[in-house]
This record gives C-alpha cells, sequence and structure tokens, in this order.
C-alpha cells in the first residue's frame, strides 16, 4: 500500500531572480522584515523559497541591520 | 579611493546643535584626513530595535564618502570616543573609485538616484568581504 505523500506545496520561485527591481539593503527593515520570523528568526530558504545566492545576500543584509538596530535579534527581552 | 558608507546612531536627547557639532565633527574627519564627502544625511528620529546605552530612539544618519583605509580607522576611532554616537556600521561599496567623479558634498537629489542605481550591484559584489570590516 502506498503511503500518503506529504502535500506538495507549490514550487517557489526565487522572488529576487523574478524581480532584478527588487534591491537587498540592510537599511530598509521593511523589506528584510518579510524574510524573519515574529520573534526575528531569519526564515530558511526551503520556506522563504529564495535562492541561494539571494538567500545569503538576505541573510547578510539581516544580519547588518540587527547591527545597527534596525532589526531586532530577538523579541524576547532579557532582563 | 574607495568608497565607503557608514550609518551611524546620534543619542536621541541630542538638540539641533548636537546634531549640527556630529556632523562638523565627522565631516570634519573625512575632509581632515583626504577624503571626500559624497553625502551626508540625517534620516531623522527613529526607535531602535532594541536598547543601544539605554536609548530606544536614535538619530540615524547616514554618511557617503571617498577614502582610504586609515581614514575609516580615524573614523570609527572618533565615533567610539564621541558619547553622542551610539553605534555606527561601515561598509565598502566600491574598491576603486576615481575621486574626480563625485561632487564634493551637497545631498542633491539628482546625484542621490544615480549612485543608488550605481551602487546596487557593488553592494552585492562587495557583501562577502564586507563582514570583517564592520565586525570590528
Amino acid at each position: 500500500m502506498r503511503r500518503r505523500r506529504r502535500a506538495f506545496p507549490r514550487r517557489k520561485v526565487c522572488r529576487f531572480c523574478a524581480d532584478s527591481s527588487l534591491a537587498i539593503d540592510y537599511k530598509d527593515p521593511k523589506m528584510l522584515k518579510y524574510f524573519v520570523t515574529e520573534r526575528g528568526k531569519i526564515i530558511p530558504r526551503r520556506i522563504s523559497g529564495n535562492c541561494a545566492r539571494h538567500q545569503r545576500r538576505i541573510t547578510t543584509a539581516i544580519k547588518k541591520a540587527r547591527h545597527i538596530a534596525l532589526m531586532p535579534y530577538t523579541t524576547i527581552q532579557p532582563h | 579611493m574607495r568608497r565607503y558608507e557608514t550609518l551611524f546612531i546620534v543619542t536621541p536627547d541630542s538638540s539641533e546643535e548636537d546634531l549640527k557639532a556630529v556632523a562638523e565633527k565627522i565631516q570634519g574627519v573625512v575632509t581632515g584626513m583626504n577624503g571626500k564627502l559624497v553625502n551626508y544625511k540625517e534620516q531623522g528620529k527613529k526607535k531602535l530595535a532594541y536598547n543601544v546605552k539605554k536609548q530606544n530612539k536614535g538619530y540615524y544618519v547616514l554618511m557617503d564618502y571617498l577614502g582610504l583605509a586609515d581614514l575609516v580607522a580615524e573614523l570609527e576611532r572618533n565615533m567610539r570616543l564621541d558619547e553622542r554616537i551610539l553605534k555606527y556600521i561601515t561598509l565598502k561599496l566600491a574598491d576603486t573609485v576615481d575621486p574626480e567623479d563625485f561632487e564634493v558634498q551637497e545631498p542633491e537629489p539628482s546625484e542621490d538616484t544615480e549612485s543608488v542605481a550605481e551602487v546596487e550591484p557593488e553592494v552585492d559584489e562587495t557583501v562577502e568581504t564586507q563582514e570583517s570590516e564592520e565586525e570590528r
């Protein structure tokens, strides 16, 4: 008997490859916000659908934005 | 010469005059070390994502300039010592730049759009090599 397959999500295309006008910039937290969870964790490539090259750029941009306090490292505030 | 960009945060309780004083001081360092200021833009008061030196707000200032590595070192040293500056980040935008290609100072909108279009591919290219620069 065939085991039930997991639902196949739609194959996502990297949005940065599809639209070259989108720029990845650490100074733009509004755009980067899209690639982190509510808690501020970076969303993995398998979920976000980015290609390797753009995921890498997103990741470095988010880390830079965190460094300059444009984005949170975490939303759980330490006491 | 190299092209750099520095984004820094000035403490929120600074007045107009304080901001002016910071601008003068920072720009003085750039020009004093044979650098060339391309753009100096105050982005206004913004809320910080987390507290920095017990402040939850700050004035962001973005500065674009040409210079050499010793200028960056001197600039960052000054920023560390200055209590009005909470945090900074410096990025190299381009490795070899002809200083003649840039207008000195004056943040004109026309120049702005031009530099944005020109910079984007460069930013991507330099991303990998940046890490060591700014983590310091």
